[in-house]
Order: structure tokens, then C-alpha cells, then sequence
């Protein structure tokens, strides 16, 4: 995969080609923090919230462009993301990311940074909830640093 | 899965969803907690081992990370930065993102309270349009800022904007700020 984002499948876009992978030891931080603050069920509904409301311009695209937009959205989600190695895969009946490098799990822990133990649930728990409403589920298998996703319709 | 891409974009989507749960002191303890003491634990090394020198390592390489339009300077006792295109808030503004009533204030929300621990205060500046500038002068140094350098922002022509000015004097705490 080239890196540099694909824009245009992206609902918000940057001037840089990449994301500053720092930016996973605050990611990391806040699940800890939720975790801690609002215990198990407020995380979980973080990570809702955040599938349902902030990434609802995603959702909007899946809806109307299906599994080839859910295809598009990752390549170029993961294309902007440093250290990724991901390939993206689509079938008539579903989407695949084959992720081989956890690009946050690979820069947390080059950097021995504590990783919150359900720190892989949110993949499953945003996943859903961006993709519900777009009539698509999304299976995990896998996690703590390569993983498979397969999104498909309902 | 949630990517640093965009991070600045959910990072302030979670200051309104963490206010809505727990109030501005949720917001408060989340940029002081997660950010400051977890997230940013190697700053806070960087800065309470090397002082000035840290300081000028951790902003050197995160910016040019994020791609700042900035320019900083320092003496032994002073350490400045002038931001001319904050990369944080130029992606939320150029993207149209505000959930929270005040993006600018996290930046002082985490690096207050970890300058405090280091012995430092802070006079910093924001006009909410992505500029602003920060002077970092160790607490028992009582003079005022007074860096002079040509890129001072409050030197552009849109420095005043339409938007308030966020005026800090010697201090830690997001709060401890007027408002013009």
C-alpha cells in the first residue's frame, strides 16, 4: 500500500500525506482514562458514540456507495496511517482487511507504552456502529497487533 | 479502528462527549490525566531532565511531525514559540469540526499542569483562528515576555480577529486566563 491518504474516501482531510503516530499514545491514553472514569460500559459507549455520531459521514457514504465505498474508506484510511500493513479485499458479498500491522499496536509498542487490554474491542465496537446504519455488520478475528475484519451486509 | 489521521478531529469530539458525561472537570482531569501524565509522559521527561534543551527537542519533532507553520526561539531562561498555522486547529477549521466550546484551551489544559511540575510558568496566547504564542520562564523569573523575534505573531495583520483572545500571565491552569 502507498502511503499518503487517498482523500477523497476520507470524510476529513489533512495537508499532510500522513498521520503523526504519536497520536496512538493518545488514543491509547483516553481509552485508559474512560476505562478508568466511566468503567467498562462507558468506554463501550464511547466507542458507539463515536461509530454512531463522529464517523456518521462514513456511514453516510456506505449507505449509498456500499461494500466498494467500505473498500475505498480503508484503503485510503490506511494508507494515511504510519507503519500500517493492511490489505484491503473485496468480494461481491464482503469486504476484508487483512490487517498485518496494527500500525497503533506496532508504535505503542516500539515505544513500551502500557496497552489497555481491550484496547482491540474498539475496532469491533466503532466498526458496528458505523456500520449498522449502513445496513453492514463487521466480524473481528484476531487482535493485539494483526487481525482480520470482515465487513458484510446484514 | 480510530487513526491518528485524523486525531485532531476526534480528539475534540471527545472534550463535548467527555463534558456531556462528567462536566468541564471531566475535561479538565481527561487534557491532565490521560493527556499530560499518560500520553505525554515523554515530554514530561524531555523537559523536567533538559529544561530549555527539552523543550526545543519535543516541540522540534512533534511539529515537524504534524507540519506547523511555526517559528521558536530561546535564551538560557526563555524558551518562545510563535504559531502561525496550528495544525490542530487548521484541520478543524478546515474541515468544519467543533463540538467542543474551546479547542484552544487543551493545549494549555496539559502543558500547564506539566510545566508546573517542572518549575515553569507559562504567558501564552490564542486568537482561535490557529495562531498563538507561548513565552516558558522558570516560576522564580519575574520578568515579563518580552522575546523579541520578527516572526511574532501578534505582528500579522489578522492576529485580531473576529474571534476572542485568549490571554494567559505567568500560568498553569487552563482557566486562569482573560478573555478580550
Amino acid at each position: 500500500m502507498t502511503p499518503g491518504a487517498q482523500t477523497s474516501f476520507l470524510p476529513h482531510t489533512d495537508t499532510k500525506p500522513v498521520g503523526a503516530a504519536d497520536f496512538y499514545f493518545a488514543i491509547n491514553a483516553t481509552f485508559r482514562f474512560v476505562l478508568n472514569k466511566l468503567g467498562p460500559d462507558g468506554l463501550r459507549q464511547y466507542w458507539t458514540d463515536l461509530g454512531a455520531r463522529y464517523f456518521a459521514p462514513v456511514t453516510a457514504r456506505w449507505k449509498s456507495g456500499g461494500l466498494t465505498a467500505v473498500a475505498e474508506y480503508w484503503r485510503a484510511f490506511f494508507a494515511a496511517e504510519p507503519g500500517a500493513e493492511v490489505e484491503v479485499h473485496q468480494s461481491p458479498n464482503e469486504v476484508t482487511l487483512d490487517v498485518k500491522v496494527c500500525p497503533a499496536i506496532k508504535h505503542l509498542r516500539a515505544n513500551g507504552r502500557e496497552i489497555v487490554p481491550c484496547f482491540c474491542e474498539h475496532c469491533h465496537v466503532i466498526g458496528n456502529a458505523m456500520a449498522a446504519p449502513a445496513g453492514l455488520t463487521v466480524r473481528v478475528e484476531g487482535g493485539n497487533g494483526s487481525c482480520r475484519q470482515r465487513f458484510t451486509r446484514c | 479502528m480510530l487513526g491518528c489521521y485524523d486525531f485532531c478531529g476526534h480528539y475534540e469530539w471527545t472534550f463535548e462527549w467527555l463534558r456531556q458525561q462528567g462536566g468541564e472537570s471531566l475535561v479538565r482531569k481527561y487534557w491532565d490525566e490521560a493527556i499530560h501524565r499518560d500520553s505525554q509522559r515523554h515530554p514530561a521527561a524531555l523537559i523536567a531532565a533538559k529544561g530549555i534543551e527539552g523543550m526545543k527537542e519535543y516541540w522540534g519533532h512533534i511539529l515537524a511531525e504534524e507540519g506547523a507553520g511555526y517559528h521558536s526561539t530561546a535564551t538560557d531562561a526563555v524558551f518562545r514559540m510563535d504559531m502561525h498555522e496550528c495544525p490542530s486547529k487548521g484541520f478543524l477549521i478546515r474541515n468544519a469540526l467543533r463540538q467542543y466550546h474551546d479547542y484552544c484551551d487543551h493545549c494549555m489544559g496539559w502543558i500547564g499542569p506539566l510545566l508546573k511540575k517542572c518549575g515553569w510558568v507559562v504567558d501564552h496566547e490564542h486568537n482561535h483562528c490557529g495562531q498563538c504564542w507561548w513565552e516558558l520562564r522558570r516560576a522564580d523569573d519575574v520578568t515579563s515576555p518580552a522575546l523579541s523575534t520578527p516572526h511574532d505573531v501578534r505582528l500579522r495583520n489578522d492576529w485580531k480577529g473576529s474571534a476572542p483572545l485568549d490571554t494567559y500571565s505567568r500560568a498553569n491552569d487552563p482557566d486562569d486566563k482573560t478573555v478580550s
